[in-house]
């Protein structure tokens, strides 16, 4: 097949370094061990590694090797199986849009907790421990009684919000020859940092304690549901899959190079930094049982509450290195979410926009940059955190499940697995077998559904998510269908560009 | 920590380098990739 004129990796590292930086994220420091935790210790890791070989490691060919095949973003590869598929390719681009909206202000809490770091604002020992929560959910987010309230925008994370753009847009403006460049060290510093973060951890009193409870394994627990539920979807959202972007990274992959190698290299990358990154996160939490003389469970490690507010009640109660700790960890956590964040907005977002479009580079990363900050103010007022979590459940649940099994079964039935699989093995380093195509007709789609079902609408359906207000609550669903009638309408716009993206 | 620990963390380590250490042992093994 003839090379196209398409913007181009400079190489492999950049490449994989890419697809590394976008799977890894925020989600890898706190989501993780606190599932595995949750779900019988080390036997967690049982259903999650079954799931990244059934689940995460096809489903990732599958985006890269249709992007790589067409040579275009999301909605191009759509179109490219069926005219009438192309809103398909742009209902991830709009979930990765809504999704980097609030991602972007989660890093921008991250900027105000490394600086906060610098002096522990929140203070030191048992003050600092006590008035760790006070902090993050009355300073820092000024947080609003619920979802109504919104109150006016938090300034100063208003302000980290437009740099963390800035950032963005300097590193999007140039494209993949750039990201790639700036991907090889913005994966390699976090994983570093995360490496001293690890001796740390486990260097303080009670570390034991809170790793004998991140992997002891409770074999009983293997034959729960909820253990599979949470595996499966985890895998999901860890590796950045139905967000449109790895459609787009696949197509800047030269025409003759590594697809499958490259997706399994991405996945077992994530996946051993989670694993990893629970060592650092779970050593801190039984340091803090240990002083505080708590119980585990009195520990706030569910969800973000892990990283704003048990890390910096840590941070407080060490013996030393208390600043450089908080900074090294809320840098580590910005690291990791900036090169997930410019993977939604220029893979999953800015590719599209400007396959379909013919707009030129620097247009498209300054409208998408604009439109990200404008809609991300939502996120920076006193009642943005239960809008982020709505909006959260909506698109990054709900949202990029669904597309996932859509596009699994349009790309696997459609477009024939087949003729994927023929067309990854015909440059990649490994072969994938036929258990390949029915992985993607059936298997991945059959798993993503039953997480929708079983872990979705089984529980949102009979009573408002999270106990919102039901008008609240009642916008997962309203974002959800609009942003399908969005998607449609986009496919009836003209396409202006030739294959590759180029301006016809 | 305990042995159920210990030994749970060397298998997912063992699991987890082993993967990755297999397919960056198969890098260029394609044999077509212009880096």
């Amino acid at each position: 097949m003839a090379e196209i004129n398409r913007e181009r990796w400079t190489g492999r590292a950049p490449f994989i370094f890419a697809a590394i930086g976008s799977a890894i994220g925020l989600g890898n420091v706190w989501r993780f061990p606190y599932l595995s935790y949750q779900y019988g210790g080390g036997v967690f890791l049982i259903p999650y590694i079954i799931g990244l070989f059934v689940l995460g490691i096809p489903w990732m060919m599958m985006e890269f090797g249709m992007g790589h095949y067409f040579q275009k973003g999301a909605p191009g590869v759509f179109a490219g199986i069926g005219k009438k598929w192309e809103w398909l390719g742009w209902w991830p681009v709009l979930v990765a849009f809504l999704i980097v909206n609030y991602y972007s202000v989660v890093i921008a809490w991250t900027l105000r907790y490394t600086l906060s770091s610098l002096t522990v604002s929140w203070g030191m020992g048992q003050a600092g421990a006590k008035a760790a929560s006070d902090f993050f959910f009355k300073t820092i987010l000024q947080l609003s009684d619920g979802p109504g309230a919104l109150g006016a925008p938090v300034w100063s994370t208003l302000i980290a919000l437009a740099l963390i753009w800035v950032l963005l847009y300097l590193v999007m403006f140039r494209g993949a020859k750039v990201i790639g460049k700036v991907s090889v060290w913005l994966v390699i510093i976090p994983w570093v940092l995360l490496v001293v973060l690890i001796i740390r951890g486990i260097t303080l009193p009670g570390a034991v304690e809170g790793l004998n409870y991140y992997l002891n394994p409770n074999f009983a627990d293997l034959f729960k549901v909820e253990i599979w539920f949470a595996a499966f979807s985890q895998i999901a959202f860890s590796l950045s899959l139905g967000m449109a972007g790895m459609f787009a990274y696949g197509s800047f992959v030269t025409r003759k190079s590594d697809i499958s190698n490259n997706a399994a290299i991405a996945s077992f990358s994530d996946t051993a930094t989670s694993f990893f990154a629970g060592f650092a996160v779970f050593s801190l939490v039984g340091f803090v049982m240990q002083a505080l003389n708590i119980p585990i469970d009195k520990v706030a490690v569910k969800s973000l509450g892990l990283a704003f507010v048990t890390y910096p009640v840590g941070i407080s109660m060490m013996p030393g290195a208390n600043a450089l700790t908080g900074v090294l960890f809320f840098l580590c956590l910005g690291f990791l979410g900036f090169t997930s964040a410019y993977f939604l907005a220029y893979g999953g977002v800015i590719a599209p926009l400007m396959d379909k479009l013919g707009w030129t580079r620097t247009k498209a990363t300054l409208t998408v940059c604009i439109a990200s900050f404008v809609v991300g103010i939502l996120y920076t007022t006193q009642g943005g955190l239960y809008w982020l979590d709505i909006i959260d459940r909506s698109m990054s649940f709900y949202g990029l499940l669904i597309t996932g099994a859509l596009a699994c079964l349009v790309v696997g039935w459609g477009f024939g697995a087949k003729k994927l699989r023929e067309h990854l093995n015909a440059t990649s380093d490994i072969k994938v077998g036929a258990w390949f195509d029915w992985m993607i007709k059936v298997v991945v789609p059959a798993a993503l559904l039953f997480v929708v079902i079983y872990g979705g609408f089984r529980n949102d359906l009979a009573k408002p998510y999270e106990g919102y207000p039901l008008w609240a609550a009642s916008m997962i669903w309203v974002v959800l269908v609009g942003t399908l009638v969005i998607s449609f309408i986009l496919q009836s716009v003209k396409t202006k560009t030739e294959k590759g993206g180029e301006p016809k | 920590m305990t042995g159920g620990a210990i030994v749970s963390a060397i298998i997912i380590a063992l699991i987890l380098l082993g993967g990755l250490g297999f397919c960056l042992s198969r890098l260029g093994k394609g044999g077509k990739w212009e880096d």
